[in-house]
């Protein structure tokens, strides 16, 4: 395309570094999935060796012994109201910033914006013993109730530049017909802004999933670590048992995995989206 | 999770479609607002929702952090007001010198060398067919997708000294003699460290030069190819300056997640060796959840969210003289 013709000739090399770095990106996955179907006896004959046979108890002894179970039911129970609620929200905000006028709009913004900015470590203390102080660190409440709070800026903000770029007559039409607001935003806007709300879903889910610091502060009873905490809890009790820990692994990636193989191009052009505007 | 997560890696997309959607609102927010606005109080059922939750467990424990930066509290008395006492001594903290020099070092790590390998192989990508350009994209994003805390665990395996894979795979070509306890060497752990942070990093930079690069004119290349120019010149003086708004988006979220950096680090060294890979936020850490400094902590929390707002204001500064320079 663009720059092809910039290069010509040397497309073998070029082909093959590419690949090359491709390998590299590929290869600790391979592994990872290798190692989690041997036995421990296969792990010493070498980590590039196939197993005799595949050995999936493993997977049975991080979903069971390694209360992989647990961990994945408690990322779920976060994963879907966090998701369902951070996109109405997300919607909600997004549509009054957009079209609506109210006390302090650009104040209220920049607060936004602060928010977008500051790393979660830099308020993580006070979060935590208001947590405490609510009753509410080992809860589910304090993951999901912190996580929809941490969307609020970017599903704000993703939803009102959407709804910018619809075209006003439809809604000017729609407003005319005699339909009321919350009829608008439900069967004009919502409709139209599909894509973009599935795209910002789509982000939210990876997000939570992903999430590390506050599980790791606001939760520290086993029966409610989400999967990235009870992957590193049970490393520390489990670091000689490679192949029951990357069978813990596999297990927290693959849901990703699965999703993004999905949904890669919506996934990449909405990450990508802002910088060719 | 989101927006201002460190691990939370995609949160940087995040920050960097708001400079975007930022940029759309500048232009309306002064605007009277649409045929769908109301006077009166019922606007706000649209706002308040989202905006009181937000407060809550953002906004208020944001402020909390700056007073809290203010006093000396254990985490179990009442704080003590001992106003920027905190501050004074952080600037005279040997090892909060060594924190910060190290996620300098980072710095390389997170940010230049996947820039680099990113928009090289943005540039070569293009001799390929469209299909498996499509294919080495998706295969490039993968990482940055996964969770970096679970990275950080997969890695540290295969780092391993004694069975890890990349040791055995350094034996098995010959170079039994450079296979070190990667994770375990005060001079080698910050590259080891750092090169996942590549690795994590340069599919990333890579797919969105690519995705600026569909905006350039092909007849640009043609023109140069013309005038007699090189593979390499057109490179130099076609590309890299068609690219900049996406070298300011990837420096921006690179160098921004290396201030950040916490989970990929906490896993795999926790800091260590000694001080070798520790980071303002691992020490923030370690001074509040393991030594109960919870002022002192604060203060080094703050330091950090000042460095990312130095480092935003800094980038938009040198992009806006780079594009005066080629314009």
């Amino acid at each position: 395309m663009a720059a092809r013709s910039a290069i010509s000739g040397p497309a073998l090399p070029f082909r093959a570094i590419l690949w090359l770095f491709a390998v590299i990106t590929v290869v600790p996955f391979g592994l990872l999935l290798l190692t989690s179907i041997k036995s421990k006896p296969d792990l010493l004959k070498g980590a590039f060796v196939l197993p005799a046979y595949p050995h999936f108890e493993n997977y049975l002894n991080a979903w069971v012994d390694g209360h992989f179970s647990t961990y994945f039911t408690n990322s779920v129970l976060v994963v879907i109201p966090v998701v369902l609620v951070s996109t109405v929200l997300g919607v909600l905000t997004g549509f009054a910033f957009a079209y609506l006028s109210f006390p302090m709009k650009k104040a209220v913004f920049v607060v936004l914006t602060i928010g977008m900015m500051i790393p979660t470590e830099a308020f993580i203390i006070p979060l935590y013993y208001e947590m405490l102080y609510l009753n509410l660190i080992n809860t589910y409440w304090a993951l999901i109730l912190t996580q929809i709070a941490m969307s609020v800026p970017f599903s704000t903000l993703f939803m009102a530049s959407a709804m910018q770029q619809l075209p006003t007559e439809i809604l000017e039409a729609a407003v005319l017909d005699g339909a009321t607001r919350p009829q608008v935003l439900r069967r004009v806007i919502a409709p139209l802004l599909m894509p973009a709300v599935s795209t910002l879903a789509l982000f939210l889910f990876i997000w939570t999933w992903n999430e590390f610091l506050l599980p790791l502060i606001l939760v520290n009873d086993d029966a409610l670590r989400t999967l990235p905490i009870g992957m590193l809890f049970f490393q520390g009790k489990y670091t000689i048992n490679t192949p029951v820990l990357t069978a813990g692994a596999v297990i927290v990636i693959s849901p990703i995995v699965v999703v993004y193989l999905i949904f890669q191009r919506k996934f990449i052009e909405g990450m990508t989206a802002g910088a060719t505007k | 999770m989101s927006s201002s997560t460190p691990q939370s890696t995609l949160e940087q997309a995040a920050t960097y479609q708001a400079a975007n959607a930022r940029r759309v609102k500048k232009t309306r927010l002064g605007q009277p607002a649409s045929i769908l606005d109301r006077a009166g109080g019922s606007n706000l059922i649209y706002v308040l929702p989202g905006l009181l939750i937000y407060a809550v467990f953002v906004f208020v424990p944001i402020l909390a952090a700056l007073a809290v930066s203010l006093t000396e509290w254990n985490g179990l008395g009442l704080p003590s007001f001992v106003g920027i006492e905190n501050y004074i001594q952080l600037f005279a903290d040997d090892r909060f010198y060594t924190a910060l020099g190290n996620n300098a070092k980072f710095i390389i790590f997170y940010c230049v060398v996947p820039l680099i390998i990113g928009v090289c192989l943005a540039a070569i990508i293009t001799v390929l067919r469209q299909r498996e350009r499509l294919v080495l994209r998706t295969l490039f994003f993968l990482p940055y997708v996964m969770p970096t805390a679970v990275l950080g665990i997969i890695f540290q395996w295969l780092y391993n000294p004694a069975f890890g894979p990349f040791n055995q795979f350094l034996k098995a070509i010959g170079l039994g003699k450079i296979a070190l306890p990667w994770l375990g060497d005060f001079n080698f752990v910050l590259p080891a460290v750092g090169a996942v942070a590549t690795w994590y990093f340069f599919g990333f930079c890579m797919v969105v030069f690519l995705t600026g690069m569909q905006r350039i004119d092909p007849q640009l290349y043609d023109a140069a190819r013309v005038d007699g120019a090189k593979g390499w010149q057109s490179f130099f003086y076609i590309t890299l300056p068609s690219l900049l708004p996406e070298i300011r988006v990837v420096l921006l979220l690179t160098i921004i997640a290396s201030i950040k950096s916490f989970d990929l680090i906490f896993t795999m060294t926790r800091g260590g060796p000694g001080n070798a890979t520790l980071v303002p936020n691992i020490y923030m850490y370690q001074l509040g959840f393991q030594l109960n400094r919870y002022g002192y902590a604060a203060a080094v929390a703050i330091i950090g969210a000042i460095l990312v707002f130095a480092v935003n204001v800094a980038i938009h500064q040198l992009m806006r003289r780079a594009d005066r320079a080629i314009h």
